[in-house]
Parts: C-alpha cells; structure tokens; sequence
C-alpha cells in the first residue's frame, strides 16, 4: 500500500508542477472564456458599440414617426437585453428645382385660396342682394354677380387643378427625394435599415423597412413593438377612445419564467439554467481529458524510456495501474477545486453574480463531482489500456487524435439535452456510458432527472468502469511489455482473453 | 536466500519460448544466463520478477513465491535503459529508492552516497536528460542498488557504459557477491560473463543447452583447442585425422579435437606438415563453447 500511496503521489506531484497543468488550468479556461464572451459582449452590451442607426422616412406631416420614436425608446428601455438601436428621421437637403417648384406650389396655393376668398365674398353678397327686395337696380346687381361668380369660380377652378397637379408631382418628387437620400445613406452605412411611413399604408397595418441584412440579425423586435403600439393607438383614436387610456392599456406585457426544479418552483434564469451547466460540462470535459490524457501520454512515456519494466520490479501491475489512475484523478478534483477558488475570487471581486452560479448547489456540486469522478474513471481505463499498447508516440499519435474526436462526441450530442433535458431519446443517450457523464451533468439542472435515471446511469458507469479497468488490465499487463510491432486488433483481442 | 527455477515453461502465440528451463541461485554466487538474442533470457528474468507468469512449473524464493516483501530485496536493472528525462538526477533516485521500501530521508542519504562514489555527484540536481548517455546507464545501475538489495538481476549491465564504468559497475557486482547476495546476470558479452560468474545457464530458443560451473562446462565440452602459428598455408591440416574444426585467420589456425584423441600424434602431424612457428594447446574459453554449442556445426 505504500507504494500505491508513492506512485500516486509522485503522478500527481510530477504532473501538478508540469506546464501542461498550467495550461489545462489557467490557459484553456481564460480561451474558452474569450470564445464565449467576445460575441456575446458585441451581441449584447449596447455600451461597448456604437449605436445603430435605423431612419424613419415620412411623407407627410402626421408625425407618425415621431410617435414611433418615442414609444420605441420607451420599450427599449424597459427590456433587459436592449437593443443599440437609435431611431432618427431622415430628412433631405431640398435642390433648388424642387424648391422652386414648392415656391410655385405655394404661389398657386395663396391664388387658389385667394379665389376661393374672392368667390366666396361674391355669393355673400349676392345673397345678401337677394334677400333685399327693395335694393335699386337689383336685377342689375344680380346679373353682374353672378357674371362675377362665374368668371371666379372657373378661374378658382383652373388654379385648383394646376395646384393639384402640381402638388401631387411635387409630393411624387419629394417621396424619391426621400427614399433616394434614405438610400444613399444606408449603402454609405451610415444607417442600418429605415422604415418607410406611408400614412394610407401605415392605416392598414404597413410598413416598410429597408436593410441590407435580414431584419432578425438586426434586433428590429423593439421597433417592431413599438409600430405595433402605434398603429393601435392612431386605430383607437379613430374610434374617438381618450389617448391616456390608450397607453395604459398598450403597456408591454411581461412574460415571467417559472421552472420546476427539483420539486421546487424556480424563475427561469439563462445564466443559471442553461449556459452555466454547459458551461461546467466543458469544464468538467478539460478536466477528465487533461488527466486522461496525462494518464496516456505517461505510461507510453515510461514504456518508451522502460521506466514501466523498473516499476514493475517494485509493484504489480494492478497497483501500478490504479495508483496511476487514482494519482491523476485527485489531480482532476485539485484542478476543479482550483476553478472553484478563481469562481469565489470572482463572486468576492463582484465580477460573477452570486445568482448566476446558484446551480452550484451542495446537491448539484456532489452530483457533477460524482460524476466526473466516474467519467474519468472511465476514460482513464480506456486511456491506460491504450496507452500501453504503443511503443512511441508517433506510433500512438493518430489514435489519441481519433480519441479525442471521440470524446468530443457527447459535447456535440449535448445540444439534444440542451432542447429537452427530460426526452425519451436523451434518457436512453444518459445510460450509455461515454455520454453519461455529459449529460447527466447537463440534465440535472436543466431537467430535474427522475431519481430512477441517477440510479440507472451510477450503475451502468460503475459496471463500465469495473470491465475497462478489467480490460485495461490485461491490455496494460501484456503491451506494457510490447515494443516495436504496432499491434492489430486481433491481437489486442487476443491479449485480453489470453494468459500472459 | 535461494532462488529456484523449476521446469518453467512459457509460450508466446502458441510459440515456446521457454522450455523446462531449471537452475538454482544461491547467496554470494554470480550466475551468468547466457543465450543469444532471442534465447529467451529477458522472458525469464521477467518471469522471475514476476511481471509475466510461466504456463508451467514454478520460481521459488527460499521454497516460497514472489511477495511484496521479496520484490523489495530485488534490484532490477532492465535490458532497455530510460529514466524520467526531464526530472532531476536526485529526485527520481529518491522516487525510485522510495519505491524499494526505503524512507525519503534514507533514499536521499543512500542516492547522495552512491553519486557521489560513482562520480555523479555534480550532476545531483541536473535534470536526467542533461547527463551523458553512458551515464545515464550508470544512474541507472544506482536507481538498481540504491536500497542495496539482496537480489541483483541485471540485464546485459555493461553495454554502452564506457571503460571507467564498466570497471565501477564490475566492481559493485563484485563486491555485492562477496557480501553473499544473489547475482543473476543475463548478458552475450560472455568474455564479461567468464570473468564474473560462478555458474552458466546457457539457453538458445528457450532450451538449456550447457549448465554449470565454466570447469564442468569445459569438461563436459569434452574437446582441446591447439593453436597453431605458421608461414606456410594451414588450411591442409583440416585433412589430419581426428581434428574437428579448423579456423584459419591470416597465419593463424585454431584446430578443435575430441578430448581423448592421440594429442601427441596430432601435434607430430602438424609439425610434419607447415613450418610451425609457435603451437599451444588450450581448453576452450566460454565463447568457444558457446559458439560449438548454439550454432552446433564446425566453421571454416
């Protein structure tokens, strides 16, 4: 027993003062760290980007737009992942030819209403003659009125049309104006997209918004909302319903997530129950591999330099094997312990929230420690047996490759867990044994497991792990003493099952 | 303590590699198993450590088998040599005494003493891969005695070690034999073999072909060696009657003949034949007999 106790320590202290160590522990996680949180601050932290600016383009003057601005912000502001847009009107410098055809549009509006004024005057005071009998020379009066009305009404008639036609071509020449301008600025990229406000469209329900990207990439939701908030309200009104009571009544719903964890009722937190469990898989994952993969690199080392031939002159091959496997084991629990320091270090630095690491229960810390605990048991045995069929590491390099890849595997499948903790066909993934560990880890908080799934995957890992250490047993027994033929399957076969 | 091998037989892929190989090593004796490669020697000093198992008869310590307690007396020096490359020089004589049943502190003391005797004390801090390759197979032999075992197995001690060290290593072993331990050393360099042991197991293809002392191995050979030195040509005297096997270098010709062959007769016919310029007889060494033995066929 004394040696175990030797072998064991020498493993973990020669691997714990290596700079693979230093690596899988500090290095790796602060890389993992970058990959996920880099997008996510570009995603989702208005502060650390310019704002996007998204343009209203406006027709006419109901200030329709403004009122989208305004409930926009005030959506925005309420949400908890709001989004960097900024709503800004666009509007265009006038060229001298469309403003001399507004001067003349306007010059035919004061004509227009000066003989609607004239007209006007005329009928008042042909009515006024005609309900005066006694008036001298009525009849006359009356004539020249109505020759006056007449001459009026044609001339008024004749500037109503021109003033029609001109200002329907000068609206045409103001919309393309509008939207060329509005145009222009989005390929310069000063705009992300613009909204098109069309007061008869916009009365049905329509808007138009112009990008470049597909509206989802851009997070249009709050504007969208806020479209919606206002097509109602402008409804309402029509409907003669006072505008305060409006507002009230559109105030955003706010959907609460409520889950059921663990008998208990829990709000639904995506930091807590969704990316800290993934999270604390891929941790577990470097874990169980960078000791794993001590463990392989190891013996085919000592078997290389013939340092496994002196070890087995002191101790026997079960010893030699276990004391291995239990050395690095402790050196994958020190590694967790190390990252649950550096996580306490961060909840006293106020950098993690207490809250977002809540699924770090004692019950779910016990039941992710378990199971790294048998997860790289497993591995391990797999790993040793392996490792000791091979005489370099040229020899062995393309199947520690083809392991890795392998142990990928359940980090990929995991996705599945991810969409329905609880399914039939993710249980029955639970029970086999190299994506046990991985989904089980991932399911507990997520899913809430029936106690029956703990049962079956403890036992169906302790029976896995009892046969590959049985395996890498014998594997280890005979390639341990194995050099320069690389061997086949058959004779890995024949290892196993024969007496050496 | 006696170290004894019973009839152990061994098969690799249905192929023997050993068969029904016996022999008995005592204290303060040097047993030299002898072979070419191939014979079978590491397999059985594996089978003696215990790291492989023979399918048949059995390996005895002092009428008992292979314990922890024995596996702490053993010093096993593999034919292969590698240690940890990038830890130091001290740190892996400790791991490795430690290994042994030594304390830390008294594998420290033992690791310090032992470089120091052996000249290595310079490099107790450097790490392995610093050292020479010769003396990386000298801190091997130490790793191998560091907590002076009772039991010294060595597989082929003396290759790559230079001169100085071989003599060192030579030296240890002959002290330790006078100390009464077991030496069980397996080696081709019979001329080293000759010069330590007390007793030969030769084996070829796993079978025992000669055993015992190099006296009863000479007397069992049953065969003389003339030495002949000549001007004239010396292949003709293959054509004496009684001479066996003739070997012809240069002007020199090695005659073997049978034991109880007319030695005075033969040498007359020589003389008759060439111009002898010097003729000894001799007993053959053990590679002589080791030669006639495994390849089993006169060489011209």
């Amino acid at each position: 027993m004394r040696q175990f106790f030797i072998i064991t320590w020498w493993e973990f202290f020669r691997h714990f003062k290596s700079k693979s160590f230093v690596l899988a522990t500090f290095i790796s996680p602060i890389l993992f760290a970058l990959i996920i949180l880099i997008p996510t601050l570009f995603l989702n932290n208005p502060a650390s980007d310019e704002p996007h600016l998204v343009g209203c383009v406006e027709f006419d003057t109901t200030r329709i737009a403004q009122k989208i601005r305004e409930r926009f912000n005030e959506i925005n502001v309420n949400r908890k992942d709001q989004t960097n847009i900024k709503l800004v009107t666009i509007r265009s410098d006038t060229s001298d030819y469309l403003a001399n055809r507004f001067e003349e549009q306007m010059l035919l509006k004061s004509e227009l209403d000066s003989l609607n004024d004239a007209y006007n005057k005329i009928k008042e005071r042909r009515k006024y003659i005609f309900q005066k009998p006694k008036t001298p020379k009525r009849e006359r009066l009356l004539k020249r009125t109505y020759q006056e009305l007449i001459q009026t009404r044609e001339s008024r008639d004749l500037i109503q049309l021109d003033y029609i036609r001109t200002k329907a071509t000068n609206d045409s020449l103001w919309r393309r104006e509008l939207i060329r301008k509005a145009d222009e600025m989005l390929r310069k990229q000063e705009l992300e997209g613009f909204l098109l406000i069309d007061t008869a469209a916009f009365s049905k329900g329509i808007v138009e918004f112009h990008s470049f990207l597909p509206a989802g990439f851009l997070q249009i939701d709050p504007i969208r909302q806020a479209v919606q908030v206002v097509a109602v309200e402008e409804r309402l009104k029509k409907e003669g319903i006072w505008g305060g009571k409006i507002q009230e009544w559109l105030e955003p719903v706010k959907i609460k997530e409520i889950q059921l964890q663990a008998g208990e009722k829990k709000e639904f937190n995506f930091m807590v129950n969704y990316l800290g469990p993934i999270i604390v898989v891929f941790f577990l994952f470097i874990s169980i591999f960078t000791s794993s993969g001590f463990l392989f690199n190891g013996v085919l080392k000592e078997k290389t330099n013939r340092v496994l031939e002196i070890l087995l002159s002191s101790v026997n091959h079960t010893q030699l094997i276990s004391a291995k496997i239990v050395g690095l084991g402790i050196l994958g629990i020190f590694q967790i312990i190390i990252w649950f320091g550096i996580t306490l270090i961060l909840i006293g630095l106020n950098v993690l929230n207490v809250g977002e690491v809540g699924f770090l229960s004692i019950q779910n810390g016990g039941l992710f420690l378990l199971y790294f605990v048998l997860g790289y048991l497993f591995f391990a045995s797999i790993f040793v047996g392996v490792g000791s069929l091979f005489s370099s590491q040229d020899d062995a390099h393309h199947l520690n490759q083809f392991m890795r890849m392998l142990s990928i595997f359940p980090i990929v499948l995991a996705v599945l867990v991810l969409e329905s903790p609880n399914a039939m066909v993710v249980r029955i993934l639970s029970f086999i044994p190299p994506l046990t560990p991985t989904f089980m880890i991932l399911r507990t908080p997520l899913g809430n497991p029936p106690l029956i799934d703990y049962y079956i995957s403890i036992g169906v890992m302790v029976l896995s792990i009892i046969i590959g250490i049985f395996l890498a047993g014998r594997l280890f027994r005979v390639g341990s003493l194995l050099y320069g033929k690389k061997p086949t399957l058959r004779n890995i076969f024949r290892f196993v099952f024969s007496r050496y | 303590m006696n170290i004894s091998v019973k009839n152990i037989y061994k098969t690799f892929n249905d192929v023997p590699v050993i068969q029904k190989l016996s022999f008995e090593l005592k204290e303060g004796m040097v047993l030299g198993l002898l072979g070419p490669n191939g014979a079978g020697k590491t397999t059985t000093l594996r089978m003696i450590l215990d790291i492989l198992r023979p399918d048949e008869g059995e390996i005895l310590f002092d009428q008992g088998r292979i314990n922890k307690n024995l596996r702490r007396l053993i010093g096993y020096l593999p034919e292969e040599r590698g240690l940890y490359q990038n830890y130091k020089v001290i740190d892996v004589l400790i791991y490795l005494g430690r290994l042994k049943n030594l304390s830390k502190r008294k594998s420290y003391v033992e690791a310090v003493r032992l470089l120091d005797r052996f000249q290595l004390i310079d490099s107790l801090e450097s790490p392995v891969s610093h050292l020479s390759k010769g003396n990386q197979q000298l801190l091997q032999f130490l790793t191998t005695i560091i907590h002076r075992p009772q039991i010294l197995i060595v597989d082929e001690p003396f290759v790559g070690l230079d001169p100085i060290n071989q003599e060192m290593v030579r030296a240890e072993i002959r002290a330790m034999k006078a100390n009464g331990k077991l030496i069980l050393l397996s080696t081709h360099q019979l001329t080293e073999a000759e010069a330590l042991c007390d007793y030969f197991v030769l084996i070829d293809h796993g079978q025992t072909v000669l055993k015992g002392t190099l006296k009863e191995i000479q007397k069992n050979f049953k065969q003389n060696m003339i030495f002949v030195e000549s001007t004239d040509d010396l292949t003709h005297l293959r054509e004496i009657q009684h001479i066996q096997k003739i070997s012809v270098k240069n002007s020199r010709a090695i005659l073997s003949i049978n034991e109880k062959a007319p030695i005075r007769e033969i040498l007359q016919e020589i003389i008759n034949s060439v111009n002898v310029t010097k003729i000894e007889i001799n007993k053959p060494n053990l590679n002589d007999i080791f030669l006639q033995a495994v390849k089993g066929k006169h060489q011209v």
